[in-house]
């Protein structure tokens, strides 16, 4: 088989949380062209409806399913959607998330409710979808449909941390040794690697005027929504069966020199010589 | 400054239709894993070798063979890459044959183990200059060159020894520690010129020179997650995306590929 037919993804059931808007969005629609019919997941209706359409729109199937990755009852009953509609889970990407309250205040001012609803929305739901699906990606490994693929989008602040960026840089380093635990966990089940995206402000003009245009990304440019789709097609089809526990970071550049990601872009001045 | 595509399918964007590529180390398994991916996935390939050994001379040429069986463009050429002149020879040799150059892979392997205590700064430096000097050799020749074009695509390969020590490995690891950071240094230097450097970091992989007998291998299963070495074509995916405009905005990354070994402790 050619390197470039193991992309694809005919026939593969795939469920997307935070598939409402972003980069959830973006990941559906690369899903479903590479083949595969997709589970839209978030809490807010009219926008998983807006994603499934854009996904039929490839002439795969979308089930548009409300979902609070952060109450795991709710996340086992997506679950049980998905299995009831299509009757197998065979990639989940964990892409749920974002900045919660607290974000920016002190220590001092973080509340116990305001802590946990950052690791709630940022870890402990992937936790959840992890825990539901994995018995379903367990059954199919063992008739020998093929291992599951778990990708989970973790930050930049997973691997460095941020001033005042408490519970969603922790939650995002959580992911990253929670998806190393289950590479190493279930190797004949399962492949869990993570994806790391930089500064994608999603069209939002208030975003790209906060990061300056990312100016300050060594590329010079923000990410675009679409660029995170290739390497979720990649992660989730068969070219990356040996890949595990990994993390695919995607930033144009601004991890390699070690700045936060809106900081100065490191140059060592020739003086030194 | 987009070269993606926005309304193709996101299959679309892996192609290498159209492109070339000069694949250093396709005498050792995975470069020539990577020479083969490139070539199925559309490109013209031309390989090289890391020494002038005969027998690295014998694998290159087989892998050309492949490509050229592939209905690719493609050449094989045997040089040391730790010698200037040959790397300009191999310049002038892909400019030739296909005019630009798109995609670099630096898979350079020179294996080399001993006991610091035995190793003389003549094979110390002999261990740098191929597997690490060479490396730089091919980014500063051919990928300056790619700048000139403000397009590109560098993939420098290394493995797990360029994280992780090894007992008598100071100069082979350091030399492929030293393939890693020079990646991300240059990925910064060249960010906003259209090339992108990236390295992929193998797994211990079936052939590799630096394995040695089976009761190490034994030993090396026993500790993998997939309880196995890695095969040379797994990271033939990876290559291709790295070297794809579907990776437009990666640069300055290790992307491992090593069925979960660095995630132990």
């Amino acid at each position: 088989m050619s390197v470039l037919d193991k992309l694809k993804l005919d026939d593969k059931v795939a469920i997307v949380t935070g598939a409402g808007r972003g980069l959830g969005r973006a990941m559906s629609i690369a899903l479903a062209e590479a083949g595969a019919d997709i589970v839209v997941t978030a809490r807010t209706k009219t926008q998983i409806e807006e994603t499934a359409g854009l996904v039929r729109q490839t002439g795969r199937k979308a089930l548009p399913v409300s979902c609070d990755v952060t109450d795991s009852s709710s996340v086992n009953a997506m679950v049980e959607a998905t299995v009831a509609e299509f009757g197998r889970i065979d990639i989940l990407v964990n892409n749920a998330g974002g900045y919660t309250a607290g974000y920016n205040d002190e220590l001092a001012d973080i509340s116990d409710e305001t802590w946990r609803i950052g690791i709630d929305t940022n870890l402990t739901g992937a936790v959840f979808c992890c825990r539901a699906v994995i018995p379903h990606m367990t059954a199919a490994a063992q008739t020998g449909t093929g291992r599951g693929k778990i990708i989970n989008v973790t930050s930049g602040f997973g691997l460095r941390a941020g001033r005042n960026n408490f519970s969603y840089t922790a939650a995002k380093a959580g992911l990253i040794n929670f998806t190393r635990a289950l590479s190493m966990t279930y190797p004949a089940t399962i492949q869990a690697n993570l994806i790391a995206p930089g500064l994608f402000p999603h069209g939002q003009k208030a975003l790209i005027d906060w990061w300056k245009g990312g100016k300050f990304v060594p590329m010079g440019r923000l990410g675009l929504d679409e660029e995170l789709g290739p390497i979720c097609v990649f992660l989730a089809s068969g070219l990356s069966d040996y890949m595990n526990g990994q993390i695919i970071v995607l930033d144009g550049g601004g991890l390699a020199g070690g700045q936060a990601p809106t900081g100065f872009a490191p140059v060592i001045p020739m003086e030194v010589a | 400054m987009h070269a993606r595509r926005k309304d193709g399918n996101v299959l679309e964007g892996f192609s290498l239709a159209g492109k070339s590529a000069v694949v250093i180390g396709a005498s050792n398994p995975l470069g020539r894993a990577a020479a083969i991916a490139l070539a199925e996935a559309g490109a013209n390939v031309g390989v090289a070798t890391t020494t002038r050994a005969k027998k690295e001379e014998v694998v290159a040429n087989s892998c050309a063979n492949e490509i050229w069986a592939l209905d690719r463009k493609g050449f094989a050429l045997a040089i040391d890459a730790s010698l200037e002149s040959d790397i300009d020879a191999l310049a002038e040799r892909a400019a030739s044959e296909f005019g630009e150059v798109d995609v670099l892979v630096n898979a350079h392997d020179l294996p080399y183990a001993q006991p610091i205590g035995d190793i003389s700064f003549d094979d110390w430096r002999r261990a740098m200059d191929v597997n690490l000097g060479g490396v730089f050799l091919a980014c500063k020749i051919i990928g300056g060159a790619m700048v000139k074009q403000g397009k590109g695509r560098i993939i420098n390969v290394a493995t797990v020894l360029g994280e992780r020590g090894m007992a008598n490995g100071t100069a082979y690891c350091a030399a492929q520690a030293g393939v890693l950071n020079m990646t991300r240094a240059l990925a910064l230097e060249w960010a906003r010129t259209g090339v992108t450097v990236n390295a992929i970091g193998a797994g211990w992989t079936e052939g590799m020179g630096i394995i040695g007998g089976d009761e190490n291998r034994q030993q090396l299963e026993r500790y993998l997650p997939y309880k196995r070495l890695a095969k040379p074509g797994e990271i033939r995916g990876i290559a291709v995306y790295l070297a794809s405009d579907a990776a437009e905005y990666l640069t300055g990354q290790v992307i491992w590929i090593e069925g979960g070994a660095l995630s132990h402790a």
